[in-house]
């Protein structure tokens, strides 16, 4: 996804919906939504959410695009699909989400940045890329020290008894990390799937223009 | 048993609901000759089971007894029951049809004594209450029934039982040598009003219909909110006769869904605002709670709606609910979201109403028969090469009932143009 966010002008500005209806995975299915609230209603986060799925497509189609992109509902998405299995229209909501949180991470939005999953998401995506796997030591103290020594150490803390036991159930790795046999071909995998995704939205790019 | 006096002027009318009913008279009546088959033991149909009729509120009975009065004197009309159609072959104005028949046990003559129900012991599910309570193996589908005659249970027949029924009736009427057969007729054109059946709730996961006590659909509160229902209109919750006065009604439960029936079924607005009306008039503190998409009262009913609207008892919360759980002190529990306040709510009823839609029973029956059918499974009319086959009712849409009486006046109207057509070839 490389294809950059419009500017928007008026208040209810449709160059927003547009966009995100031709760069969001799943979003060309949005029009679809006819705001029943079964997303919302279903989420388990629910009332953790600024917005919930519902109003945050409404606020799509009204253009709002900074609040969309600073809003903690593309962040709280534990991907449980409910609501994608339930939407009466067939919209994939949890896959919308997703794609929007890419979106404004990569725009710079700084709610995105400092997102817990971001953090979290980037540690995961560190270890996995390096090592072919995850090694929970690791990825636990990145996502800990991304927001600060500070609160590295405070979070590191808290959970001391846990990762002990973790380690005592042998749940967690000490020692050197964990690697797969072939990391070059998990090189070449990922190098490709990010030609097709350069491929497809060269593609995406194209249908705006025409 | 073969019928010679039949010919290309006859019109075959399938399913003996009120459209099938209604397109027979007005056929025979413009002197026609009609043979109306129907698969159960009683014409009717669904509306023999409704408690009453939007938006009036009158009983269906009493449009069901005129029309049945024209039946019974017209002599240009022949009624089987228990029948169904095998194959069709031929073409408009010449079509032979195979009619299959399923034994009933019980010959023209009963009277209706009931004597046969007294000696029956076996007691099975009774259909007309969509199971939810039982009858005789030896019974009456309701008291509305065309033709008035006993039904007797194939799970008996061969049994002791069987014979202590076939003596107990004082006028010899039951056969337990009764069988199926089949017989064909010659007709001209051919009328499908097969109608409806309720979607099945079950398939809607996450409302817990079968698994969470006291979620019910809509078919089933017609028949809890009826004089002769399981409860003689009491509406009561099914786990333990507890008044339902919290009343939930979900609509869409079904309809409007991809995943479902991709259509609105038109009918389910005003049945569960018509539910609504039935709870206020038996609880003066009934508390109804209707959780709806957009309110459709289609065609001129709206005032139907906005009366239930300015009832202070009755609720509406645009919402299309996620869920219903057993809540904690055991009754059905509705979450979702509010879609005006966005407040996620868990709400508690005595009893939730999942509003099903119609969806339409020729979908899987006389499927031998090359119908052309919509992406739903609605029978449509061949307009520019009409085939003789037309459909009448709920057979070709979602529709309430005056509007099937018009689309069966309206197919009884083709049929007689299909056969001139065919008498011109
Ligand atoms: C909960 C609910 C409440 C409703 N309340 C109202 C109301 O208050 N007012 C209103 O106007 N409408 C109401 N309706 C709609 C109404 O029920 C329908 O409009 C009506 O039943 C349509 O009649 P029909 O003859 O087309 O179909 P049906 O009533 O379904 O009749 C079809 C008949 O065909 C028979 N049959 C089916 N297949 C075959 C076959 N292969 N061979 C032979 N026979 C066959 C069936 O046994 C049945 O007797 C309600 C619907 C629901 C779901
Ligand atoms: S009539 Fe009402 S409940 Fe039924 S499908 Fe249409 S909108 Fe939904």
């Amino acid at each position: 996804m490389t294809a950059h966010l419009p500017e928007t002008k008026r208040k209810y500005d449709l160059t927003f919906a547009r966009w995100v209806s031709r760069n969001v995975h799943g979003g060309d299915k949005l029009n679809m939504c006819m705001q029943c609230g079964v997303c919302s209603g279903s989420c388990p986060l629910g009332e953790q959410m600024d917005y919930g799925p519902r109003r945050l497509f409404m606020m799509i189609r009204a253009g709002m695009k900074d609040e969309v992109m600073k809003s903690d509902t593309i962040w709280n998405c534990v991907a449980c699909y409910r609501s994608e299995v339930r939407c009466p229209r067939g919209v994939p909501v949890t896959h919308i989400l997703d794609s929007l949180s890419v979106v404004a991470v990569r725009e710079g939005y700084a709610e995105a940045k400092n997102a817990e999953t971001t953090r979290f998401a980037k540690a995961f995506w560190w270890s996995a890329k390096k090592f072919g796997l995850t090694d929970e030591r690791l990825v636990t103290a990145l996502y800990y020290f991304s927001g600060g020594i500070g609160e590295g150490i405070r979070k590191g803390m808290a959970n001391q008894k846990i990762a002990l036991r973790m380690i005592g159930k042998k749940r967690m790795h000490v020692g050197m990390p964990r690697k797969i046999k072939r990391r070059g071909e998990l090189k070449k995998i990922l190098a490709k799937a990010v030609e097709i995704e350069n491929r497809n939205d060269a593609a995406a790019g194209e249908e705006v223009k025409s | 048993m073969s019928n010679g006096k039949l010919s290309s002027r006859t019109i075959l009318v399938v399913g003996g609901g009120i459209a099938g009913i209604s397109a027979t008279v007005e056929a025979a009546e413009a002197g026609y000759e009609v043979v109306l088959v129907e698969s159960s033991p009683t014409l009717g149909g669904r509306v023999a089971q409704l408690n009453r009729y939007f938006p009036k509120l009158c009983q269906p009975t009493c449009g069901l007894e005129i029309n049945y009065q024209r039946i019974k004197k017209n002599r240009a009309i022949k009624v089987y029951t228990m029948t169904s159609v095998g194959k069709v072959e031929g073409e408009t104005g010449n079509f032979t049809v195979s009619l299959n028949t399923r034994p009933r046990f019980v010959k023209a003559n009963c009277t209706a004594c009931g004597d046969c129900a007294g000696a029956a012991e076996s007691e099975i599910d009774n259909p007309f209450n969509y199971g939810m309570d039982k009858t005789k193996a030896a019974y009456l589908p309701h008291a509305m029934a065309f033709p008035l005659r006993y039904v007797i249970d194939p799970s008996v027949i061969g049994s002791p039982e069987a014979e202590k029924i076939k003596a107990s009736c004082t006028v010899d009427a039951v056969d337990l040598e009764d069988k199926e057969g089949s017989f064909e007729i010659g007709v001209g054109a051919i009328i499908w009003a097969t109608g409806w059946q309720p979607y099945g709730a079950e398939k809607i996961t996450q409302y817990g219909y079968g698994e969470v006590a006291d979620v019910i659909n809509n078919v089933e509160m017609e028949r809890l909110a009826a004089m002769n229902g399981p409860t003689a209109g009491r509406i009561v919750r099914p786990s333990d006769g507890k008044e339902a006065k919290r009343v939930a009604f979900i609509q869409c439960a079904g309809s409007r869904d991809e995943k479902h029936l991709p259509y609105c079924s038109r009918i389910c607005c005003l049945g569960s605002l018509k539910h609504a009306a039935y709870l206020r008039e038996q609880y003066a503190d009934a508390e109804i709670d209707i959780y709806y998409i957009d309110i459709r009262a289609h065609d001129k009913l709206e005032g139907f709606y906005q009366k239930l609207k300015n009832d202070p008892q009755v609720n509406f919360i645009k919402s299309k609910p996620g869920s219903i759980v057993r809540g904690e002190s055991g009754d059905p529990t509705v979450k979702g979201e509010n879609t005006i306040t966005r407040e996620i709510y868990a709400n508690s009823y005595d009893l939730v109403v999942l509003a099903t839609g119609m969806e339409p029973s020729a979908r899987g029956e006389g499927s031998s028969v090359n119908l052309q059918r919509d992406e739903y499974g609605f029978v449509v009319p061949c307009v520019f090469e009409p085939d003789g086959m037309i459909a009448a009712g709920v057979a070709s849409g979602p529709l309430d009932v005056s509007m099937s009486v018009q689309s069966a006046t309206a197919a009884a109207l083709r049929a007689i143009q299909a056969i001139a057509q065919g008498e011109g070839k």
